[in-house]
């Protein structure tokens, strides 16, 4: 019973593990070891690199490049060791030098590591022996050769009781005079040789803890068989049919009964062919009587599991596979994201069904492979003395590192050769503690410390060059969600319209509704996934139009219908016969257009379908009468007050509480593409992966309610009458905006309308030239028109795996006024929030409650991505051309794989893997008032999963937080490369842009400052 | 030189030359650039479909029902031994020769209607992973193995002579084992196109012993002396009906394979491992519908004998039904459309061998060109379904709003009428594709591979008495 008890309790707790990714059509951005939030960075990576057996750095040869190519730099690893060894970076190590100038040359130059007959074969038939690596500097190899020289005539030679007699025969050579400079260059080499050899010797081997505990993972080590693979030949369909939301046309029957009872039904029964299958029906009927917790009880004590390793071994049985267990999960736990949700307990029942299959499984296997063994329950034991626990590390293995590294830092053999037997142990041990997990980890510090340099120089000399004002009597305001894509739309707009002001804020500008369009058949939450929402609206047509809105509608159905049934019709035996061998044919020419012509077709398409579309002129339901909020009737909608306070919340966060321009503009955004399961990933994260058009809107009819502005003028925010405020959509693959409510703009606004939408359109341009340097199907001197009919045709196309590239290359997140970054090019990179400090209070309300939201999401995007790029394959989805939909639910690589979770290559491939650099504008003691009352930010913030610097607000002065201090920054330029415009700086370059000043009035198109010394 | 030989030469030249050049690319390890192959791509392909329609027209301007275009015999050997090229070209025809092998293309209206949908659909769908495969790690590797693929395709419909079909048949069998495990860094997608590869083997045994057959029989393998004089679809062979049958059984085999007919079937969902233009299209609406076209090539066997004919329609009947049984409880698309396919194909099959025989008995070998028609829209919707197959998720979400509510589950009609039990089983059995896969593993493969551990041991256990009881190391080592 007991067992039961904590059974449940750890499932629970692991389930946290497993991805958080529900339906892929709203795509949640989670940081992937959000459960490991309450370690530090580097620990949560490594404790999740070995609980998931995934990648959480790039490779060493990765890091190389960058620090080849400039991206990172020998005094940022150099600063970075520093930072890292502390005091024990002057220890000394080795006959000469410290542990720092030992970890140093170990980043700087790539040691190989190889295994023993590779190094055989390196020592005999390479030049490894007669000439010194390429990394080593001549004159240091002169140096040792000049030293070893010494050694060998003055004491190997002459001293007939050395040691090194005996290994090195050739001392003894009576023409040893006569040698030229290569001979001596190749004793050397064959002396350092010998010397290392002998020195490891005595060194005692580390043993490293194997934490093999599942049966599969030693099994395979013995007998490279995989119980894993046979099984999940059953257990992966059964899920796919179990959580299916519909794809095929029969339901699994009695599907409501639960997993393990469904299972049950299912295999209960004695007829299998499957040879390995034969006990399973004998199996179920014995366990028929038993709960789920308690099948699982049965199966950890026939497995030989104590109770110890219980936890621990059902963690790694969950996640071995783990995006179908997490999927399962999530339509357990947010059943309000799923059209047919799981019944709780769902995941032990599917834990329950997993160690069923895996001892049937493991049974066959084990009576087929190794017969001795007769209870699952001693396989364990029989194994572990079988497969060598610690991988045994030769003495060549141990030794060609030494060599290689006593090369570069000059160590010549009699150096070494006069080591102790414990300066050898110390040495070993040392270049074996700085393994390559070790030194990735100071590369990606190194990285990470790098682009923070270049951040943190740019916003010092910014700010304190150019003291920005806020724009004076602005032509219009507008309010983009902080993506990283709007940040050049709005520098574009900026540059086009001086007098446009823009700010940022979380795209569902504080509007959480369940929402439900005109031609929606269900509500939808359009708000942050970590938020349920409490209040509904609804779209619906205006009441003149209603009449043809039902003509339509109907005509929309039939049309669904008719077309449903001919897709339906097509997959059955005879429809599918009539249908393909009478009008098969016309299909070409949809298949011929749609491929060769994407853009044209899509036009024709839209005109047909524009007949039975719902008429253009709808309204928002958004004030209810009743009391209590609901979905249906009058209950749909907000009060008056609930109106009032999404406003106040909305414009406070802003800094938009004074000086209203006659136009306001609210853009949610959305990503228009086809052909793409992972779509929802390139829509407003703010809004759980769907388009947040319906919240702009929702709050500018709120905000252009006289009763709502009357509330807000009692609270101290006065908008004038001239003021009228628009909700829009932009749509960030065809960088095209969509107004609301139009018909309700007053005669008097048109012109300003008119005028704004045209700045808009031409920022909307150059902004798709910018982002046409990024893809390479795009020609380098495209002209922003070109560029514009360019992602157009992108988004139309069937073919197209990158319509756009959604958050990738995003590594900072400023909060603060916008006038203190203007100007400043910050390449797509930034998050940008809007937050006035000086219309805050003591306490920082209002910057805890953007930060309540904001750290968590923008973490949580910046995370995904960087996971989704440092293991592709691990934590992403991997390449999407493979991709198969299941289940309606997820996408696997061909037909029987697990369900890939996180993002696509395809969408992550310009990314930069480094945390989310914030840049707050606010002193540390409201930062640290903010991570008391809020835990999770702390948590994130505290442990290091993004980077935290403060702006000072009243001037340049940039603050580091550092393991829990607040250090001072130096930046160490004293001017920025300068541009005319955006077009001037980023033109004719594909890469990473560094950060540059945007200044109209400049001299000249681009200059870039002489380096200061 | 005529302007039929000239077309049909650009028609075969094509692909071959696209292969070549890409071929001789990748082996000096100059791989060309994404612009370069893709161009190569395009022009082999509208320069292919231009002529082949070109020699559409001109047939049906002239009313040429057949035009066969030879390309040299290769090996003649005659009971006098070798023959020259010049007493060849002296000598009556190599219709006296023991055996005769030629390359020989046949332009008629079987073959001119299937190569332009071959170059149609592999056209577009060169097109279309031109850019699907931007920047993927094996851009040239795909194309290489595109282009291989096209030039099977394109040497299948258009073969005059059972050699030219088996290279042309091999050369697609290859491409595609290729392409299904094109991300061979992972397991599964290498296991499964290992599957495929031994299936293929197999049936092409078949196709293999056919050919041998063949030219024991009449003493070569050109298609028109074995059918008869006719063009297709008029033709009349020549064999006596036991002939006919062994040939056609030997045919069917293969035809089983190729087009995933029962029992052989379980490789097809197994194929959609590669990216989606590859593994989709080309299994799902290309060289799936192959082993039909071989029937259909050779339908004047079909008629001679009824047994043939039957077998064939209960081949192609039970493909179908199975199929269109498992089809229901997939639930990834690829799948559910890959069985929907071989529903089609299935009907197809059948419909060959039912018109086949129908068209001989009622004298109208027109009925012919249903099952043609059929092949040629099924593979233009298919090809259009699964390039379009991520817009599911969109299409659903499109459909539900208009119809207002989720989607119900339809169960096939005839399972409520069995017991809660058998519904239960059915269901089972569907979920495990027939278990045609488990079947095969069970009663061919297990006792293959348990004979031949017994005839190793056997052996050594012979080599054991042999050497005597000295030799222990004889057992050690192995």
């Amino acid at each position: 019973m007991e067992r039961v008890n904590w059974i449940q309790k750890h499932l629970t707790e692991a389930a946290k593990l497993l991805p958080a990714q529900g339906p892929i059509t709203a795509f949640v951005f989670l940081n992937s070891l959000q459960a490991l939030e309450d370690l530090p960075f580097e620990q949560g990576l490594e404790r999740g690199r070995e609980l998931f057996g995934c990648e959480t750095y790039l490779s060493e040869d990765r890091y190389r490049e960058k620090l080849a190519t400039g991206r990172i730099r020998v005094s940022n690893l150099v600063d970075e060791l520093r930072a890292d060894l502390g005091d024990r970076g002057g220890q000394p190590v080795g006959p000469s030098g410290t542990l720092f100038d030992l970890r140093l040359s170990m980043l700087i130059s790539p040691v190989r590591l190889a295994p023993t007959e590779e190094i055989e074969w390196f020592i005999a038939e390479t030049d490894a022996l007669s000439k010194y690596g390429v990394e080593v500097l001549p004159e240091v190899g002169e140096q040792a050769t000049e030293k070893t020289r010494q050694w060998a005539m003055r004491e190997v030679r002459t001293n007939p009781a050395n040691p090194w007699r005996q290994a090195l025969p050739k001392v003894m050579d009576s023409g040893i005079e006569g040698w030229s400079r290569d001979e001596w260059t190749a004793f050397a080499l064959k002396a350092l040789w010998e010397v290392c050899r002998r020195g490891v010797k005595d060194v005692p081997l580390r043993k490293d803890p194997t934490p093999q505990n599942r049966h599969r993972d030693l099994f395979r080590a013995a007998t490279g068989e995989d119980c894993d693979r046979l099984f999940n030949e059953i257990l992966i369909p059964f899920c796919a049919r179990f959580v299916d939301q519909g794809l095929a046309t029969w339901e699994l029957p009695h599907r409501e009964q639960g997993f393990w009872k469904t299972f049950k039904e299912l295999y209960g029964d004695d007829r299998l062919v499957e040879r390995w299958l034969k006990a399973l029906p004998g199996e179920l009927q014995r366990l028929s009587a038993l709960s789920p917790e308690e099948v699982i009880a049965d199966s950890l004590r026939l497995l030989g599991v104590s109770d110890e390793e219980g936890p621990e071994f059902l963690t790694r049985e969950l996640l071995a596979l783990r995006g179908w267990a997490g999927t399962i999960w999530q339509a357990e736990d947010r059943g309000d994201r799923v059209g047919h949700p799981m019944p709780p307990g769902t995941l032990i029942e599917y834990m329950a069904v997993r160690l069923v299959l895996l001892r049937v499984a493991l049974g066959y296997l084990v009576r087929r492979e190794m017969p001795e063994v007769k209870s699952l329950a001693e396989l364990r034991g029989v194994l572990r003395s079988r497969v060598s626990p610690a991988v045994e590390t030769t003495n060549e293995e141990r030794a060609i590192q030494v060599f290689q590294l006593a090369q570069i830092l000059g160590w010549s053999a009699s150096d070494l050769a006069a080591m102790s037997r414990e300066q050898w142990c110390v040495l070993v041990n040392e270049i074996e503690a700085f393994h390559h997990p070790q030194r990735r980890r100071v590369f990606h510090q190194a990285f990470e410390r790098r682009f923070r340099t270049q951040a943190l120089d740019a916003i010092t000399v910014h700010t304190r060059d150019r003291k920005g004002a806020k724009v004076e009597n602005p032509l219009f305001q507008s309010v983009y969600c902080i993506d990283t894509r709007e940040e050049s739309f709005r520098r574009h707009l900026e540059e086009v319209c001086p007098r446009a002001e823009t700010f940022g804020a979380a795209g569902f500008y504080g509007v959480a509704m369940y929402y439900k369009g005109v031609s929606d058949a269900y509500y939808q939450a359009l708000c942050p996934i970590v938020v349920r929402p409490k209040n509904y609206v609804t779209e619906e047509v205006v009441f003149s139009l209603a009449e043809s809105n039902r003509r339509r509608s109907t005509a929309r159905k039939r049309l669904a219908t008719a077309s449903h049934q001919v897709h339906v019709g097509s997959r059955s035996m005879t429809g599918g016969a009539l249908l393909t061998a009478s009008l098969g044919v016309l299909a070409s020419f949809p298949l011929v257009a749609r491929v060769l012509f994407p853009a044209t077709t899509s036009r024709i398409r839209r005109a047909f379908g524009s007949v039975v579309e719902p008429p253009r002129v709808t309204r928002l339901r958004i004030e209810r009468s009743t009391e209590q909020p609901g979905p249906d009737g009058d209950s749909i909608g907000f009060s008056l007050s609930e109106m009032a306070d999404v406003g106040e919340r909305i414009l406070s966060e802003t800094g938009l509480r004074s000086g209203f321009a006659r136009l306001v503009f609210f853009f949610g955004h959305g990503s228009f593409c086809l052909n793409n399961p992972h779509k929802s990933c390139y829509d407003c994260g703010a809004c759980s992966g769907s388009a947040g058009g319906a919240n702009a809107r929702a709050l500018a009819a709120m905000l252009n309610d006289s009763r709502v502005r009357k509330i807000l003028a009692e609270r101290g925010i006065a908008i004038p009458d001239t003021t009228v405020f628009i909700g829009g959509l932009h749509n960030t693959a065809k960088d095209t905006f969509y107004y609301f409510d139009l018909d309700q703009l007053p005669r008097t606004h048109t012109l300003d309308f008119e005028t704004a939408r045209d700045h808009l359109e031409e920022a909307s341009r150059r902004n798709a030239q910018e982002r046409c340097r990024r893809f390479y199907s795009a020609p380098l001197d495209i002209t922003p028109g070109e560029a514009h009919l360019h992602v157009e045709n992108r988004s139309e196309d069937l073919a197209q795996t990158r319509p756009e590239f959604g958050n990738a290359s995003n590594a900072m997140c400023i909060v603060g006024r916008r006038e203190r970054t203007q100007g400043l090019y910050l390449d797509r990179r930034s998050f940008l929030v809007s937050y006035d400090p000086t219309l805050d209070d003591s306490d920082s309300t209002i910057l805890g409650r953007i930060l309540g939201a904001v750290v968590i999401v923008c973490s949580g995007i910046n995370l995904q991505y960087y996971f989704s790029y440092v293991d592709s394959v691990g934590w992403g989805a991997g390449t999407k051309l493979p991709h198969n939909i299941t289940s309606l639910l997820g996408v696997m690589d061909g037909a029987a794989s697990d369900l890939r979770t996180g993002l696509p290559w395809q969408g992550v491939e310009i990314h930069d893997p480094i945390r989310c650099l914030f840049v707050i504008e606010a002193h540390p003691e409201a930062i640290e008032k903010i991570m008391q009352r809020n835990p999770a930010v702390g948590n994130i913030l505290r442990n290091g999963w993004v980077q935290l610097a403060l702006l000072d607000p009243d001037s340049s002065q940039v603050q580091l937080y550092q393991n829990g201090k607040y250090v001072p920054y130096v930046p160490s330029i004293n001017e920025l490369p300068r541009a005319k415009t955006s077009v001037a700086w980023f033109r004719g370059w594909r890469e990473h842009m560094d950060f540059a000043e945007i200044d109209p009035n400049g001299t000249s198109e681009r200059q870039i400052p002489c380096p200061t010394t | 030189m005529n302007w039929f030989t000239i077309l049909g030469l650009i028609v075969v030249g094509c692909p071959t030359l696209l292969v070549v050049v890409l071929g001789v690319a990748s082996i000096i390890d100059r791989p060309l650039s994404e612009r370069w192959s893709s161009r190569l791509v395009q022009i082999a392909m509208v320069a292919g479909l231009l002529a082949s329609v070109a020699i559409l027209v001109m047939m049906l301007n002239d009313d040429d029902r057949r035009v066969p275009i030879e390309l040299g015999h290769w090996v003649v050997l005659s009971e006098h031994g070798h023959m020259t090229a010049k007493q060849l070209a002296n000598s009556d025809h190599a219709h006296h020769a023991l055996f005769h092998f030629s390359f020989k293309f046949e332009f008629d209206r079987l073959s001119v209607p299937f190569v332009i949908l071959t170059f149609i659909l592999c056209g577009t769908i060169g097109a279309f992973a031109e850019k699907y495969m931007h920047r993927e790690a094996g851009y040239n590797r795909f194309f290489m193995l595109y282009s291989i693929f096209v030039l099977g395709m394109v040497l299948t419909s258009l073969a005059g002579t059972i050699e030219t079909l088996f290279t042309g048949w091999e050369l697609v069998g290859l491409s595609s084992t290729l392409l299904v495990a094109f991300y061979h860094e992972r397991q599964n997608p290498c296991r499964n196109g290992l599957r495929i590869w031994i299936v293929y083997r197999l049936s092409d045994c078949g196709l293999l012993m056919a050919a041998l057959l063949l030219h024991h029989l009449s003493g070569e393998g050109d298609f028109d002396s074995l059918m008869g004089a006719g063009a297709w679809p008029e033709g009349v062979a020549s064999l006596p009906p036991a002939q006919a049958f062994t040939v056609g059984l030997l045919l069917l085999i293969a035809v089983a394979g190729k087009s995933a007919l029962i029992p052989f079937s379980g490789w097809l969902p197994r194929a959609m491992e590669g990216p989606t233009p590859s593994s989709a299209v080309f299994y799902g609406a290309l060289s799936v519908h192959l082993g039909a076209y071989l029937l259909l090539r050779i339908s004047p066997l079909l008629a001679l004998s009824p047994a043939l004919s039957a077998l064939v329609v209960i081949l192609g009947l039970s493909s179908a039904l199975f199929a269109a049984f498992t089809g229901r409880v997939q639930t990834d698309i690829k799948s559910a459309l890959s069985f929907a396919s071989l529903t089609q194909v299935g009907f197809i099959v059948a419909e060959i061998g039912l018109f086949a025989w129908l068209g001989h008995r009622w004298n109208m070998p027109k009925l012919l060109y249903i099952p043609l028609v059929h092949i040629l829209g099924h593979g233009c919707v298919r090809t259009l379904q699964f390039v379009r197959a991520p817009s599911l998720l969109h299409d659903y979400g499109i459909l539900e709003n208009a119809i207002g509510g989720r989607m119900a589950f339809v169960p096939p009609r005839w399972s409520s009428a069995l017991p809660q039990r058998w519904r239960t089983r059915m269901y089972r059995l569907a979920l495990h594709r027939g278990n045609l896969d488990a079947i095969l593993q069970k009663y061919i493969v297990d006792p293959l591979v348990a004979s031949l551990k017994w005839l190793d041991g056997f052996d050594q256990w012979v080599v054991k008495r042999v050497n005597g009881k000295s030799d222990e190391s004889v057992s050690d080592d192995s």
